[in-house]
């Protein structure tokens, strides 16, 4: 038997023509499917999970605030009266002198509350500072009148998923501590990157045991 | 007299058994000497095409890329090499230099790269007929690039803290590394001259990190807003084919004049026909007039 080499179908498929329509539909196709890929969760911050002093994730019920120090200082007007709890505003406030409080102004670091009265948490997602090398973050807790302060040292840097997805500001930590330990035993950094992805940070190690 | 009538008759069977055998026998000879011989079968030899292993380089240009240089904000000049074996497998190195200057209006964001790339890799022509001149082929490729890139954007104000800071950072270095699988045919224009399209399904297998930005373009891959994408490919090629293929002639070997068995032996028997005619009083006329096969009419 002669095999004779005929591809009549291939000669239509191969056909300039075709290839030139084939090229066009492709190109058409890849611009249309084109998406946008940004991140759902563009908020970075600085994650904090809680544990007790034996390494158990536990969550804390006492409500806590954080606040944090800002650059510059502010004028605060303290006001105080023997058997009255003290008055801290930052304005001046004349009713309270003719209530006979005696009033001291001072000047001290500007301060923004960053987490207000969280209870029952196990996770703090805090924001970091994008130009200060330090940032300190103050601790209070509703049923204890002592508080924490937790210092971290960080760089900072710009970062550029997509251009059509923004600007964000990335973080990496390089160290931190803990200082006026009222219900903080200890704090350890545990992922260095600071960014969206939602990663635990920092573990930070209460006083006592979950039981 | 009785018996003399019975050694009469035996004898008379005897010598009739006697002839019976002799004239098959007879005719049995005649038979073996008239059957025709089977026909050796010689079938027709192809004589198979030489192709010689080295055929020669192919040079090719993207025209795509080319195009999308002209008319988007990114775009390729890229050349390609690849070597022609057995016009099967074609061993491909392309090389090209990126170009990428985007800017998104939403965010005030510019990305500029203007990088080599290098790609690496192999061909196979699927068509059945490796002698045509066109070809459909399926390949596979490793892309690599290293490269520096240009991110500008506005300044970013710290809404907690304050303070802002310009974003403008040149020359941030990358590497990436990827695989490309390749599906596409070729024509024949004129003479050496091919067109030919492709597509390219392409996977990131690595990015160098930095501090700054993922690479929004890698060159010779594309845009990163997948680990995975689609790309493309227009190629002018032209064929340098100083070991040209050959394609190798069909030879039919016919049979000599072979003819069937029946006709031989109905010619034969005309022959002899003819013969016994001329010569009625031929002594092998009995023979012949016995012989068992029987032409077809």
């Amino acid at each position: 038997m002669i095999k004779k080499y005929k591809h009549r179908s291939w000669h239509i498929v191969l056909s300039p023509l075709y290839m030139g329509l084939c090229t066009w539909v492709f190109v058409l196709v890849a611009w249309s499917c084109s998406s946008s890929n940004c991140p759902l969760e563009s908020k970075v911050t600085c994650n904090y999970a809680f544990y007790d002093s034996e390494g158990n994730a536990v969550t804390y019920a006492d409500p806590i605030t954080v606040t944090t120090l800002l650059p510059g200082t502010k004028t605060v007007y303290v006001y105080r009266k023997l058997g009255y709890i003290t008055e801290t505003l930052d304005h001046r406030d004349e009713s309270l002198i003719e209530d006979g409080y005696t009033e001291s102004v001072s000047e001290v670091r500007r301060d923004t509350v960053l987490i207000n009265r969280l209870s029952s948490a196990a996770l703090l997602k805090v924001p970091m500072s994008y130009y200060n090398a330090t940032d300190t973050l103050v601790f209070a807790y509703e049923s204890l009148s002592a508080r924490d302060t937790i210092y971290i040292h960080h760089d900072s840097y710009p970062y550029v998923e997509l251009p059509e997805c923004g600007t964000h500001r990335f973080h990496r930590l390089k160290d931190i501590r803990c200082s006026n330990t009222a219900a903080i035993d200890h704090v350890e950094i545990v992922n260095k990157t600071v960014n969206y992805e939602g990663k635990e940070n920092v573990k930070i190690y209460f006083n006592g045991v979950a039981e | 007299m009785r018996e003399k009538r019975m050694s009469r008759s035996i004898s008379m069977v005897w010598r009739s058994s006697l002839l019976l055998l002799v004239l098959m026998f007879g005719m049995k000879a005649t038979a073996q000497e008239e059957t025709p011989q089977p026909t050796p079968y010689e079938p027709v030899s192809i004589e198979e095409p030489q192709m010689s292993f080295f055929q020669g380089f192919t040079l090719s240009a993207d025209l795509l890329g080319v195009g999308q240089w002209l008319l988007t904000d990114y775009g390729t000049l890229e050349a390609g090499l690849r070597l022609n074996l057995k016009n099967t497998y074609f061993p491909v190195a392309e090389l090209g230099m990126a170009h990428c200057d985007v800017y998104e209006p939403n965010t005030d964001i510019t990305y500029k790269t203007d990088a080599p790339y290098l790609r690496v890799g192999f061909d196979m022509n699927l068509l059945k007929d490796k002698f045509q001149d066109n070809r459909l082929f399926v390949g596979l490729r490793y892309g690599f690039a290293t490269y520096n890139f240009d991110i500008a954007g506005p300044a970013i104000v710290d809404p907690v803290w304050g303070g802002s800071e310009p974003f403008n950072k040149k020359g941030i270095s990358a590497t990436s590394h990827w695989l490309e699988l390749a599906l596409g045919v070729q024509v024949k224009i004129w003479k050496n001259f091919h067109m030919g399209w492709s597509i390219r399904y392409k996977r990131e297998l690595s990015t160098s990190k930095n501090n700054y930005a993922k690479p929004y373009y890698i060159p010779g891959y594309g845009t990163t807003t997948n680990s995975s994408c689609w790309g493309g490919a227009y190629h002018l090629i032209f064929d340098l084919n100083w070991g040209k293929k050959k394609r190798g002639s069909i030879k039919l070997q016919t049979p000599p004049d072979v003819k069937p068995a029946d006709a031989e032996a109905v010619e034969s028997e005309d022959a002899e026909t003819q013969e016994t005619q001329s010569t009625p009083n031929n002594s092998n006329t009995q023979s012949t007039s016995n012989n068992p096969i029987t032409p077809i009419k």
